[in-house]
């Protein structure tokens, strides 16, 4: 055992590739990395090997529930900005705009202007492409004027298109739980849509994810899931009835503490109605469903139609 | 911005024929959720595979494959085509996490059992599903035959196995300086026959 002890930085590029490195060692090569360009090349060349010994691999295909928790999990998932080394193509017109937002180049005003004024609020594609720099704007050049324009109005068809998808990625990820449904019915905008979707993706994604199920006092089916790790659950109904418009199903998390609301929400009648509860759970609590007035009472005023123990 | 609608432009007037995996990305890092799904559905089987291969647990590997392509969505601006395919960066990515999570977590411990009863060949399922990973396949194996018994053992170990380098010498009983070396100079070897052969 006793081989030389002394290693060059270089020995380590093939564990480097394989991912085999410790952390002490990483530190070591990385530096070496950033010293030799001979280096770098060679492990991009051995990554390119171990990726074909990856690809060597027979494919496995993944269950439909990873698609569709991961569908339900993007409208919520923020998009990280190009990396800064990515986009030095153009430092200067890009220090310009960093430094100076307010001002307007000498130039079409709509340069920057135009791109993502509308429809920018909150949306991914928005802010991720925001910070994308425009090195192929000409100021001066006429045919970067409508260029933009187009841009904002494909990010915004693409936005639009939102809905649709999403409610195919909601329908993906309720069906994990119960088939045959109509859609959540209690959601009324996109950013309650996406959470209560990522809500339920997480649950249904949880290690310790429990379900249980009974009826209501009319004999709907009722299904609680819930993450006592997450400190969430959701409901969901199957052919609640409709409510008059003065009233609203409201859930209530119990316990010895009493009850507390998790929020509201309405059926159309058929299919199945989900609603993941706001607020946190704890471990051992009771959900509840009262029927209430609209918009919600700060305590149950009537007998549940249902109560589930978690 | 400008940049990346020329690429959606071109795309436009393109025949409809499947996007490239290089193009999805485009696509992804500007939000889009259907280009997601569909890159998805190219390359999660690689990925799951590749993880799987790893982990052994199908459910602990399913839950990786969904961490892996959310990243993917999240750092979807950061992929550089200059730098490489978007399999490779994908399944560097996916090795990586698989490699991670052996590393933190009970994985390791769990699979050590498994692993032990394994044959450490490339060649575990011969399933191959597609003429492509066939033929890939073969590829590899029959460059792996160059290698010297050592050098393919360290590196099945490492690669397919999510072994460290000192994990690999403890298996292999040989000193940690012989078991760098034996890596690289593997695949080396690797790059050389798989570089002819393409």
């Amino acid at each position: 055992m006793s081989r030389r002890n002394e290693q060059h930085p270089a020995d380590l590029a093939g564990a480097y590739a394989l991912d085999a490195l410790n952390a002490d060692d990483m530190a070591i090569f990385e530096a070496h990395l950033a010293e030799s360009e001979e280096a770098r090349i060679e492990a991009a060349e051995l990554k390119d090997i171990a990726v074909a010994l990856g690809l060597a691999v027979a494919p496995v295909q993944p269950s439909a529930a990873v698609k569709a928790n991961l569908m339900a999990m993007l409208s919520s998932t923020p998009q990280l900005p190009p990396l800064p080394a990515s986009r030095a193509t153009s430092p200067a017109a890009m220090d310009a705009a960093a430094s100076d937002p307010g001002a307007t180049p000498a130039g079409p005003p709509a340069a920057t202007a135009t791109p993502g004024t509308e429809g920018a609020a909150s949306t991914g594609a928005a802010t991720t492409g925001a910070p994308r720099p425009s090195p192929d704007i000409h100021f001066g050049d006429a045919s970067s004027t409508p260029r933009p324009s187009t841009a904002t109005e494909r990010a915004q068809t693409r936005w639009f298109k939102r809905p649709a998808q999403f409610v195919l990625a909601i329908a993906a990820a309720v069906a994990l739980f119960v088939g045959g449904i109509s859609l959540g019915q209690a959601l009324n905008s996109n950013q309650f849509e996406s959470q209560q979707a990522a809500s339920l993706a997480q649950i249904n994604a949880a290690n310790d994810s429990q379900r249980a199920a009974t009826t209501t006092v009319d004999g709907q089916e009722v299904t609680l899931v819930w993450s006592n790790t997450l400190g969430i659950s959701a409901l969901l109904v199957d052919n609640l009835p409709a409510l008059p418009g003065d009233q609203d199903y409201q859930l209530w998390y119990m316990n010895n503490g009493g009850a507390t609301s998790a929020g509201t929400f309405d059926s159309s009648g058929d299919g199945t109605v989900w609603r993941v509860l706001d607020g946190t759970m704890h471990t051992g609590d009771q959900v509840g469903v009262t029927v209430e007035p609209t918009g919600g009472s700060d305590q149950p005023t009537g007998d549940p139609i249902v109560a589930l123990q978690s | 911005m400008l940049g990346l609608m020329t690429v959606d432009s071109a795309g436009d007037l393109a025949p409809p024929a499947p996007a490239s995996k290089e193009e999805l990305l485009v696509q992804v890092a500007l939000g889009d959720q259907s280009a997601f799904g569909e890159l998805y559905d190219q390359i999660a089987p690689r990925v799951l595979g590749l993880v799987k291969r790893l982990l052994v647990d199908h459910a602990q590997s399913e839950e990786v494959t969904q961490e892996i392509f959310l990243e993917i969505w999240q750092s979807a601006a950061r992929y550089e085509s200059t730098r490489g395919g978007a399999s490779t960066w994908i399944l560097t990515m996916a090795h990586r996490r698989a490699v991670d999570r052996i590393r933190s977590s009970q994985a390791g411990r769990d699979r050590d059992t498994k692993i032990g009863i394994r044959d450490l060949a490339v060649a575990y399922d011969h399933v191959a599903e597609t003429v492509e990973v066939r033929i890939e396949h073969e590829r590899v194996e029959k460059a792996m035959t160059r290698l010297t018994q050592l050098q393919r053992q360290a590196v099945s170990l490492a690669y397919y196995g999510g072994l460290s380098h000192s994990e690999v010498a403890d298996k292999l009983q040989i000193p940690l300086g012989t078991v760098k070396t034996r890596l690289r100079d593997g695949l080396i070897r690797l790059r050389d026959e798989l570089g002819v052969a393409s």
